[in-house]
């Protein structure tokens, strides 16, 4: 037989299916291998699930933010320039909220229906031990498996007849060998490359499964020139053209807490000039600053949510304080209201903002006991959890998102300031588009890495506030 | 007359709510009375505030010229700051609450049941209302205290049966202190613990539209 190709080969052929601006996670075992193999400058983003989000290998063991960060193997890697340290619940929600691009695993087996079995469920028998091949598996917008081709024992690790235990369902796309590279198509195995010097049926002779052969069968030749293109930029020159496609009948997020700070001013002012309308806008008040000056300084009349619902832009809110705390001073959405103008959604604080977590975090729905027995809960299932009752509330997403941050680096790392966090880090990862207002833009490597509060896989798109924009009129 | 006779001020409703907090408890003022409980906490006694608006350990609100719109309260007014401080986001700030971090919550109340039902979040004859945090520090914080005036302003009572107004939450309420009295709502009903000076069981019960259970040991208001 001729050899086979060793580690750092087939990781140069699983990194050759990366495209640049990806983010990118890896699993342990050879995907880990990924990391040492990418040029140094790659624009890829590798996340891994001990906590790192765009690192490289290490050369002297040591991380350059000086606190250890781990491959997922458990090896110590470098945060490169715009990395971020992130939590594990960060690291789940990236991969179930459709941020990760590419999930690299190595399972024990992959089944011509593209399941696949975890090596260390496949090394427990009796028992589900899934680890976090799971997260992966069922993550990563396209999952590539890495594996030997063939057991020690020499018999298939890619067979036909799926397991009742898996890891993952019908969830890989590519099979990456050490003799070949295998393409799952609507269930059924292509054979698209091998290994110099082996032939087809040579493949296929240790191939559990049916293989069919691509008409234009390749030999591996892994290829990385393409990820040393520059990164897509994010930073826009100035607020209209960060929105110019932001459509009429968008769902839009726009939030701080209800005052001047935290509010994304600059885009919302370009947003009233461009006129957009039959908005369905999600945030926490839908414009009170400017009737009763909440949290605005004495003497000064305040932008808010206000100037889109007086210039008849606004056809439904979803909100938790949508009115004037006082009746005789009403908010012109609770005007509009009254002409019946706008729909209104209620929803109390907690719950919008756990329901924009979710969303952007792959979670569909979640109980809660807040509203329980009250006008929330009506429509709602509800029920009874060791003698206390929840109510079941759905995630939500939104077209675009406008975010007041206050310093981003050029990767899209932002960092708030005070209480203009809230509702702000919240929504950037539940929107489609994210675009975020921030007072300063820096180079990556100039924000501390254990502070960004939103990771740039979260943010599309960057605005400066213009110097002496005012947030009042 | 009941009506007339002189009621506790806003600020001893206050100082009676303050006994309550736990020392070195995390605790949620709402608006009106309850954001005045922060001037009574015993000496001695620590207290560390949480704000919706994204903040724990709030202190000291912030003289005017130094006003920062990045810094606030869920109530909307500056805040000064303070060593110790922490900002979180929204679900983080609401995790806290429901998570049962909080230690106590001190709300005011449009109307609150003798089995401890809270309404404040809508006067029906609006048709609109604010939930904000409400429903959250309802169903989450440890403790839910009411403090308010007894009636409202035309003396309609506060203190029902049963709400008619939407409620917030549930049999959260597990105190009221009034201008008049401190209650304890129960399964049987509402428990009078203590009566402001100069007022008489009959005259407090004569405004609260619920039937009073006076308390075995029940006393004069104890600051």
């Amino acid at each position: 037989m001729p050899p086979r190709l060793d580690e750092l080969t087939m990781a140069r052929r699983a990194a050759s299916e990366l495209e640049p601006g990806q983010v990118v996670a890896l699993g342990s075992g050879l995907p880990v291998s990924v990391a040492a193999v990418l040029p140094p400058d790659a624009a890829v983003q590798l996340l891994s699930d001990a906590g790192a989000l765009g690192y490289g290998a290490s050369s002297d063991g040591h991380s350059s933010t000086g606190p250890a960060l781990a491959s997922p193997d458990g090896r110590p890697v470098a945060l490169q320039r715009g990395g971020a340290v992130v939590g594990m619940v960060d690291w789940a929600a990236m991969l179930r909220g459709g941020h990760v691009d590419v999930a690299l695993v190595q399972p024990a087996r992959v089944y011509a229906s593209g399941d696949l079995l975890g090596w260390t469920t496949a090394a427990t028998p009796g028992l589900f031990a899934p680890g976090r091949t799971v997260d992966l598996s069922a993550g990563g917008r396209k999952v590539i498996a890495m594996l030997p081709h063939t057991g020690s024992d020499g018999s298939p690790n890619i067979v036909a007849d799926s397991s009742p235990v898996a890891d993952g369902r019908g969830c890989v796309n590519v099979i990456i060998t050490d003799i070949a590279v295998i393409r799952v198509e609507s269930g059924a195995l292509v054979l698209s490359e091998v290994a110099p010097g082996w032939s087809y049926d040579e493949v296929a002779a240790v191939t559990g499964a049916p293989l069919a052969q691509a008409s234009n069968l390749k030999e591996i030749a892994p290829n990385l020139e393409a990820l040393n293109a520059e990164r897509a930029g994010k930073v826009f020159s100035d607020g209209p053209s960060a929105i110019a496609d932001l459509h009429d009948g968008a769902t839009v997020m726009i939030d701080g807490f209800g005052g001047p700070g935290g509010m994304a001013h600059y885009l919302l002012v370009s947003l009233r000039d461009q006129g957009t309308r039959g908005l369905t806008i999600i945030s926490n008040t839908i414009g009170i600053a400017r009737s009763v000056n909440f949290g605005t300084p004495p003497g000064k009349l305040a932008i808010d949510h206000s100037i889109l619902v007086d210039n008849g832009q606004v056809a439904k809110a979803i909100a938790t304080y949508p009115v004037s705390p006082s009746m005789s001073n009403p908010s012109s959405f609770e005007l509009a209201y009254r002409r019946g103008d706008v729909e209104l959604e209620l929803v109390p604080q907690g719950t919008l903002a756990e329901r924009l977590r979710a969303g952007g975090a792959g979670i569909y729905a979640f109980y809660t006991p807040t509203g329980a027995g009250t006008l929330i809960a009506e429509g709602k299932e509800s029920r009874v959890i060791d003698g206390k009752e929840y109510i079941l509330e759905q995630a939500l997403t939104a077209d675009f998102c406008l975010i007041r941050g206050h310093k981003a680096d050029t990767m899209g790392n932002v960092v708030y300031k005070g209480t203009s966090r809230n509702f702000n880090a919240v929504m950037a990862p539940s929107a489609r588009i994210t675009i975020v207002e921030v007072d300063e833009v820096v180079e990556p490597g100039e924000l501390d890495p254990e502070l960004i509060v939103t990771p740039g896989m979260y943010v599309d798109r960057l605005v400066v506030r213009p110097e002496g924009f005012s947030p009042y009129e | 007359m009941v009506d007339e006779k002189e009621r506790l001020p806003r600020e001893v409703v206050a100082m009676r709510v303050a006994k309550e907090l736990p020392d070195g408890g995390f605790v949620n003022l709402g608006i009106g009375i309850p954001t005045l409980v922060s001037n009574f906490i015993p000496d001695g006694s620590v207290v560390f505030y949480h704000s919706e608006s994204g903040v724990l350990n709030c202190g000291p609100l912030a003289e005017e010229d130094e006003q920062d719109i990045d810094l606030i309260n869920a109530g909307g007014q500056f805040l000064q700051m303070v060593p110790g401080m922490a900002f979180f986001s929204t679900v983080d700030g609401f995790a806290m609450i429901r998570g049962g971090h909080v230690d106590v919550t001190v709300l005011g109340a449009h109307q609150v049941s003798a089995t401890g039902d809270l309404a404040n979040w809508m006067l029906p004859e609006r048709g609109v209302g604010n939930i904000g945090g409400a429903m959250d520090l309802a169903a989450g914080a440890k403790q839910v205290i009411v403090a308010m005036e007894h009636t409202d302003r035309q003396n309609n009572a506060k203190i029902v049966q049963d709400c008619t107004y939407p409620i917030t939450g549930k049999g959260c309420v597990s105190l009221i202190v009034t201008d008049l009295a401190v209650m304890q709502p129960t399964p049987e009903g509402l428990v009078l613990k203590e009566v402001a000076p100069g007022w008489t069981v009959e005259e407090v019960q004569e405004l609260t539209a619920a039937n009073l259970i006076a308390a075995s040991d029940l006393k004069e208001y104890e600051l």
